[in-house]
């Protein structure tokens, strides 16, 4: 990368994608996606102190570590489990966009060992969006919600 | 069929782990908490999933995230490492009733061996020889003071629920006992939840041999030979060989044997070590006995050609162990050192932080487990090892000057390690002429210039 005048490249095949950058320090940036169903691939950390010698893989499925926005904040995931949106199949959902919310609102349901705990959203504000699917696995730690702060 | 694998453990293990798993075609679900997002395995694995903060009683000690983990990824089995989860009889049940197999003993075992007193009454019984000691843990004062002496000072108090070299303390006298004794239970209970103690006879400067179990799920119990782990600081080992200079065949077939029945009286299977202390006139007693894989498991793969992690796996999926004692041979020598981000000059200080350059050896005959790579920022919350250098060769000499060839080619920069340290073990006549025993470390500490070990 370093003797072309490129500063991007990118290849798509089935299963595989690569793109290298050139990062802001002039170091190359690399991100491969693996064809895994799985949506546990590894994730790289948002900031990384010391410049990337080598390739970190990066999950195109999962919540990437976004800029942080004004007045923007994020309900996570406490556990370790299976997201849903309301208490049954049948049952309107927790919260949706635009839903109101202070620290003891349920917000959601997170199935762990067969046991449903009820997540509270913990921040005060207004619902943006549910940034998981009803019934996909979550880590400890994921963003669930993202909620705006008032 | 174990197709899927979660590593319930972090570091240099949690990459063996992986590259075994690889070799096997078995896919790998690593855990990891925030502090690790940046490990080595957590990028290998195949899959990763967040159990929780940095500290290791809001992640890798998180049975329950565990559990569930493997739950939602669909997972066959758990490796639990060494340490963390890997002895906690309570874990090994809680797989068991979830229906994932625990790559280690069945949980009776871990419970029935991880109580020192139980476990040498045990051993005892299978014709076990075990250091003279109280049988059980003692009631009292009054009943420790009358133990001590019928066996006769000096004599160690230990933490029932003690290991890792932690909740030992030794007496010379009555008097000394006294305050000893209650200085142990205080520290036990601290640290373990328990302030039962046992005592037991103290040895004076024996050798710590311990003996490689693999036992499969068929009754087949074989040893893999022993590990000289005699170099240790405060109870924590820096350096492991074998075979160990001090055993000659004769002992060791016969320490061997008393392995075996150890395990067979634990009714063991999997991976597992006895340890002994062996003092110079080639009396052996057992001590404990550890149901894991261990730190220096690689001593013994080097020595004999075995893969400790495959086995292990294997014999978790029902198989049965492909070969028998007799096929079992010591080929090589080999030496591990423990590298650990700590200062030797600062009394071992642990040094975090971030690594600048890391150069690892290679060649023939070098073998390097580390997770470490140049940039990798060693978290504080965990214990200080980053890497282990495993150097072997067809004698104990070649062993030894390719281990301290090797350690000078070793490149870790921005940290302080046990680099030197081992440099300087190397090149020491006593240890070259393999007569180091558990109080080996003081004895060159005290001799040795700070300016050779740091």
């Amino acid at each position: 990368m370093k003797r072309s005048e490129l500063s991007e490249f990118a290849v798509e095949e089935e299963g595989f994608k690569l793109k290298i950058r050139r990062g802001s320090q002039g170091i190359p940036v690399v991100s491969a996606g693996r064809g895994s169903n799985s949506p546990f691939v590894p994730v790289e950390a948002a900031q990384s102190s010391a410049p990337a010698q080598s390739a970190q893989p990066v999950n195109p499925g999962a919540a990437a570590p976004a800029k942080e926005e004004e007045g923007v904040i994020y309900v996570k995931s406490p556990m370790v489990g299976t997201f849903y949106r309301a208490a049954s199949p049948e049952s309107k959902a927790f919260a949706e966009a635009g839903t109101k919310v202070v620290e003891n609102t349920v917000v959601c349901i997170i199935e762990a060992m067969k046991i449903m705990n009820e997540i509270q959203a913990e921040v005060k504000g207004t619902v943006i969006e549910a940034l998981v699917e009803n019934g996909q696995p979550v880590e400890y730690g994921q963003r669930l919600f993202k909620v705006k702060q008032g | 069929m174990i197709q899927k694998i979660l590593i319930a453990n972090r570091g240099e293990i949690a990459l063996r782990i992986v590259r075994a798993c690889r070799e096997l075609g078995i896919k790998t679900l690593a855990v990891y908490s925030e502090a690790d997002v940046q490990s080595l395995h957590v990028q290998l694995a195949d899959e990763a999933i967040c159990i929780g903060g940095p500290k290791s009683a809001d992640s890798y000690l998180r049975a329950d995230r565990i559990i569930s983990a493997a739950e939602i990824a669909d997972v066959d089995a758990i490796h639990p490492g060494y340490g963390f989860l890997s002895e906690n009889a309570k874990f090994a049940e809680q797989c068991e009733s979830c229906n994932i197999k625990f790559i280690g003993p069945k949980s009776k075992s871990i419970k029935m061996m991880g109580d020192k007193a139980v476990a040498k009454d045990t051993v005892k019984k299978a014709g076990v020889p075990i250091v003279p000691g109280s049988d059980g843990p003692v009631e009292n004062e009054a009943e420790a003071v009358k133990v001590a002496r019928k066996i006769g000072y000096p004599v160690i108090i230990k933490a029932v629920a003690g290991g890792g070299g932690r909740g030992m303390r030794i007496a010379h006298n009555d008097i000394s006992f006294a305050k000893e004794y209650h200085v142990a239970r205080n520290e036990a209970e601290k640290a373990f939840g328990n302030g039962a103690v046992y005592i037991e006879r103290y040895i004076e400067k024996p050798r710590h041999i311990e003996f490689q179990i693999l036992a499969d799920s068929h009754g087949k119990v074989l040893h893999l030979g022993e590990r000289d782990c005699s170099v240790q600081r405060r109870h924590q080992k820096l350096i492991e060989e074998s075979p160990s200079p001090f055993l000659n065949s004769d002992l060791r077939k016969k320490m061997g044997k008393a392995a075996v029945r150890a395990a067979e009286a634990a009714s063991y299977e999997n991976a597992g070590t006895i340890e002994f202390l062996v003092d110079a006139k080639g009396n052996y007693y057992f001590i404990e006995m550890n149901t894991r894989i261990q730190v220096e498991h690689p001593v013994t793969e080097e020595c004999t050609g075995i893969d400790l992690i495959k086995q292990q796996i294997l014999v978790a999926n029902g198989e049965k162990l492909s070969f028998d004692q007799g096929d079992i041979k010591f080929e090589k020598h080999a030496i591990e050192c423990r590298i650990n981000a700590e200062d030797p000059s600062r009394n071992f200080a642990p040094s975090p932080g971030t690594i600048g350059l890391y150069y690892a050896p290679g060649g023939h005959g070098v073998r390097v487990d580390s997770h470490a790579y140049s940039g990798y920022v060693i978290p504080s919350h965990y214990d200080s090892m980053i890497g282990k250098l495993i150097c072997f060769g067809t004698t104990r000499k070649v062993a030894l000057e390719r281990t301290y060839r090797a350690l000078s080619e070793y490149i870790i920069r921005g940290i302080k390690t046990t680099i030197p340290l081992h440099k300087a073990i190397m090149a020491d006549p006593v240890f070259i002429e393999g007569k180091a025993t558990t109080a080996y470390m003081e004895d060159f500490m005290s001799r040795t210039p700070p300016d050779l070990f740091s």
